[in-house]
């Protein structure tokens, strides 16, 4: 077999130009870290089969899963034939793509902070990428608990298996799950010690809530109509609700939980990144930079609640025993790995300012929280109500027009207004106008993790957040833990209850009663 | 009931099957509408699931005579599982089917609906397909039917793929309403169609032509391509001396425009062509770079295992005679050759025509780069052979 000379490094392959349609990357190869986990078998293996079967992957790729436990490549590739037999979007999983696929699927065993086994991990993938002609280009999929994101990133710069971007040589990306810290501080540190080895531009940190279609289309939805955009704003916006409900429970994460409740598992990261796409100025360029660059403005125009308000603006709380589906479930405090005495919040409700021209007095409200009565994410714009109530005697029937994009599940859109009801009568119905993805396309929209990967290969940032936006937001975050300690450490808890099953306390209800306003029925 | 109810009630219930119900020409729209009012409103006689209307496309298909229709339904039908469509098929009875000429000098119009079901049988979408049946003497009622049928605010698309079908309806009827023209290279069996071909592409310009054949050989012109990605990267294309480009006998056009593609996107100045002496085709070169040396490309007939495309394998030689082959080992099989590595089996997706279809009403099908390469292969054509005896 040949080895390469110099020149051919550097010429760039001028059949790809004209290829640009199919957005296939080039040749390259995953490294998963905490290969043997819940996530690579549930979603990072089935994004990259469904990826494989639509073509959208180069036919030379491998993957490379790294763990602790001993496992052949035989076992690894069986437990994530499994996987994506039970998970993959295009099932079932064909047998002779399977076979193809599996081929480059490897697995190496190592400790995470282990010197020599990043040794051996750079042997292994080399071995792999000469045998199978890849050039070298690699993504670090840390899918590993928080704890050992900063080690093995160390570790990567030890044995240099991921050199900072250089012109003419592959390229080294490393994405890293959620949560990046647990508060401000902790991210800086974190984001301070990945800078020590990665430049900002191989980091991907993951939220896979801006893989959702419907989070991009609220992009497309805002600018690339020209109807909505006029009306976004303070002009005509009355408020905003921003709803992410689960019904399960805390499941068998108790422990992870206790650490961070919902203000930390959902409203830092993603609600907070779904509001900066909903409240955000028209980007310059639908690029990396330009489109987080306007999110970080958001994210820093957001107004701290002050300590006079604090009550008002934010309400905690943690379910009871109550009913979901039909079944009983135990309260949040009889959950295993849970203290009994608990002040973590598995529900948070927020009413909070951004101070910019275009927001200015519109209330967003956010709430999240667990053993809700459905899954669903949404935002909610509720418009003002017409000026003249020109129909003011049959007022009871009119309702502000609300926008609701549907985030999870059925993703789609809808606007809600008021329309007469056939008869002699000026009666007023609301009525609703509805787009749905699985409806209008004919076909479901491809998981996020499929095209959170497929970016990444890519080398496409726009949908990944950046350290800034991160910092952003712990810093508006962490205030509020901050306050919540200080209550606790004053023997001031407030927190509230809920019965699993409702949509939460009283107390988020009387949040917006108290500004003549009601939570929307998701 | 009464016997209009009782008519209703089994329209509906034929619908909701998907099966077809003949209506008056001019009583489509209205029947359409009562139907999908009906069904909206018995959502529960179906699983509990919502009926929604879709369509992201009218799609006009043109067809002569009940094969071609037949075919044609089939298409839709899978059409419709990958995107929601108006599908609106024109078809001109073939004096030799058997019952032709049986709707009388008239046309005859039948409207069916198409559902996609979901993973456990709810069924969430229902688009429409629209018939329309008649004498070669009905093909004037056509622009107009069209027109009137036409789902406003949603594009339309022509799938003009059936080369007896007379090419006025296309250019004087249909393009003019049309958003998007959708041919087949594939189904050109002589290399002249080529030609017709280019003359409709010309003349829909500026309008986005898409073509199932080109889509089709779309994942071998991948797979090729890939061989020129880091590490290897672009230089063996700048020095290619030799393109061999094997394909079925009927498959020559597919070659044909592989060899256009290489030629167009490494900018290849054409000078001559000649037939070989085991009846393949040989074209001489120029480099774009005015550098020295010329390339020679062959299409040769072979034998193989083959899917539509008819092509087998790509093979390219440079300068220092490193070769970079994809070669074709099974239907859906292919092995990927280069000096830098052992050979690597790779799977070759075949799509139906449906899929193709549907990746043509999609951004695929605005690809600019299948006219240049359409226009560059009739060039490639139109060379005069320097050897006796005319291929054409
Ligand atoms: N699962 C999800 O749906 C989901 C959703 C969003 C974010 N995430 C994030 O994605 C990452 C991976 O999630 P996961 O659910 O796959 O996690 P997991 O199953 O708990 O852990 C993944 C693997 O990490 C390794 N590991 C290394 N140090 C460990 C430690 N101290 N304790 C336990 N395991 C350790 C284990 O493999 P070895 O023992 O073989 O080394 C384990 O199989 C986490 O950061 C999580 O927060 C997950």
């Amino acid at each position: 077999m040949k080895t390469l000379s110099e020149e051919s490094l550097l010429l760039p392959n001028p059949l790809r130009e004209g290829l640009v349609e199919e957005r296939i990357p080039e040749p390259a190869a995953m490294v998963i870290f905490g290969a043997s986990g819940d996530l690579t078998r549930r979603k990072l293996l089935p994004a990259l089969y469904s990826l494989t079967r639509d073509r959208l992957l180069p036919a030379r790729f491998a993957v490379l899963g790294f763990g602790r436990q001993v496992l052949s490549d035989e076992a690894f590739r069986e437990e994530m034939r499994h996987g994506c037999e039970e998970f993959a979007r295009r099932r079932p999983v064909d047998p002779a793509l399977w076979a193809a696929f599996a081929r480059n699927v490897f697995y190496q065993q190592g400790a995470y902070d282990d010197p020599a086994a990043f040794r051996r991990l750079k042997v292994r993938l080399e071995e792999i990428e000469h045998t199978l002609g890849l050039p070298g280009n690699r993504v670090f999929y840390l899918s590993t608990p928080p704890s050992t994101f900063a080690p093995v990133i160390r570790s990567l710069g030890h044995a240099n298996l991921a050199p900072k971007p250089a012109p003419g040589q592959p390229f080294s990306r490393v994405i890293i799950e959620k949560p990046f810290g647990i508060d401000l501080q902790t991210a800086r540190a974190l984001n301070t010690e990945v800078h020590d080895i990665l430049d900002e531009q191989q980091i991907y940190r993951i939220d896979h809530y801006l893989g959702k279609e419907t989070v991009q289309n609220l992009l497309v939805f805002r600018f690339a109509n020209g109807i909505f955009e006029p009306l976004w704003n303070n002009h005509f916006v009355d408020h905003v609700q921003i709803t992410g409900a689960e019904t399960v429970g805390v499941e068998a994460r108790g422990g992870y939980f206790e650490q961070a409740g919902s203000m930390r598992d959902m409203v830092q990261n993603h609600l907070l990144q779904v509001l900066s796409l909903a409240a955000m100025e028209p980007p310059v360029a639908f690029e990396a930079d330009a489109v987080r660059d306007e999110k970080l403005k958001v994210l820093k125009a957001l107004r701290f609640i002050p300590v006079s308000d604090f009550e008002q603006q934010v309400v905690r709380a943690q379910y009871a025993a109550g009913s979901i589906g039909g079944k009983t479930v135990p309260g949040y405090l009889s959950e295993p790995d849970v203290s009994p005495r608990s002040t973590t919040e598995t529900f948070v409700a927020l009413k909070l300012f951004i101070d910019s021209w275009r927001w200015a007095g519109v209330p967003f409200y956010l709430r999240s929280g667990k053993r809700m009565p459905k899954r669903v994410t949404e935002i909610a714009i509720q418009f003002k109500e017409a000026p003249h109530l020109l129909f003011g005697k049959r007022g009871e029937t009119i309702r502000p027009n609300v926008l609701s994009i549907r985030i999870q599940p059925d993703e789609g859109i809808a606007l809600n207004f008021g329309s007469k009801l056939p008869g002699p009568a000026m009666e007023i119905a609301p009525v609703s106008m509805e787009f749905r993805y699985g409806s209008s396309f004919g076909v479901e929209p491809p998981e996020a993790y499929e095209r959170l990967l497929l970016d990444c290969l890519l080398g496409d940032g726009t949908l990944f957040t950046r350290a800034d936006e991160v910092e952003a937001s712990w810093s508006w975050v962490s205030r509020i833990h901050q306050r919540w300690a200080e209550q606790v450490a004053a023997g001031r808890t407030t927190l509230d209850s809920y019965p699993a099953g409702s949509w939460g306390p009283d107390a988020a209800d009387r949040m917006l009663a108290a500004d003549g306003r009601a939570w929307r029925l998701p | 009931m009464s016997p209009d109810a009782e008519r209703e009630h089994a329209n509906f219930e034929r619908f909701a099957r998907g099966e077809p119900i003949a209506v008056e020409v001019g009583e489509i729209e209205r029947e359409l509408g009562a139907l999908w009012k009906r069904a909206s409103s018995a959502g529960d006689t179906h699983a509990g699931a919502a009926v929604s209307r879709a369509a992201l496309w009218n799609l006009v298909i043109p067809a002569r005579g009940a094969g071609a229709l037949a075919k044609t339904k089939a298409l839709v039908d899978e059409i419709a599982q990958g995107v929601p469509v108006r599908a609106i098929t024109l078809c001109l009875d073939d004096p030799s089917d058997v019952g032709a000429g049986a709707g009388g000098d008239g046309l005859v119009a039948t409207i069916e609906s198409n559902v996609v079901s979901q993973p456990g049988g709810a069924r969430v979408v229902y688009s429409e397909e629209i018939t329309l049946r008649g004498p070669v003497a009905a093909e004037t009622h056509f622009g107009a039917l069209v027109r009137a049928l036409q789902i406003p605010g949603v594009p339309t698309a022509a799938l003009w793929t059936d080369a007896t079908m007379p090419s006025a309806l296309l250019t004087h009827e249909l393009l003019p309403v049309t958003d998007r023209l959708i041919v087949d290279t594939g189904s050109c069996v002589r290399p002249p169609h080529l030609f017709d071909l280019q003359r409709l592409a010309a003349h829909a310009h500026p309008l986005p032509v898409a073509d199932l054949g080109w889509l089709r050989l779309g994942s071998l012109r991948l797979l090729f391509a890939g061989l020129f990605d880091p590490p290897v990267g672009g230089a063996p294309l700048h020095r290619a001396t030799r393109l061999t480009v094997r394909h079925r006998p009927g498959g020559d056009l597919s070659a044909l425009l592989l060899v256009a593609w290489l030629g167009q996107m490494l900018g290849w100045r054409p000078l001559r062509s000649a037939q070989t002496s085991d009846g393949g085709l040989r074209f001489d070169f120029a480099r774009g770079d005015g550098a020295a040396g010329g390339i020679e490309a062959f299409l040769l007939p072979s034998d193989g295992a083959c899917d539509a495309t008819g092509v087998l394998a790509i093979e390219l030689a440079d300068r220092g005679r490193d070769e970079y082959i994809v070669c074709r080992t099974a239907i859906d099989q292919a092995s990927v050759q280069l000096p830098i590595a052992p050979a690597k089996a790779v799977k070759l997706d075949a799509s139906s025509d449906a899929e193709l279809c549907v990746a043509a009403l999609g951004p695929r099908g605005r690809d600019p780069l299948f006219a240049k390469c359409l226009a560059y292969a009739g060039g490639l054509w139109a060379l005069e052979p320097q050897t006796t005896g005319s291929r054409r």
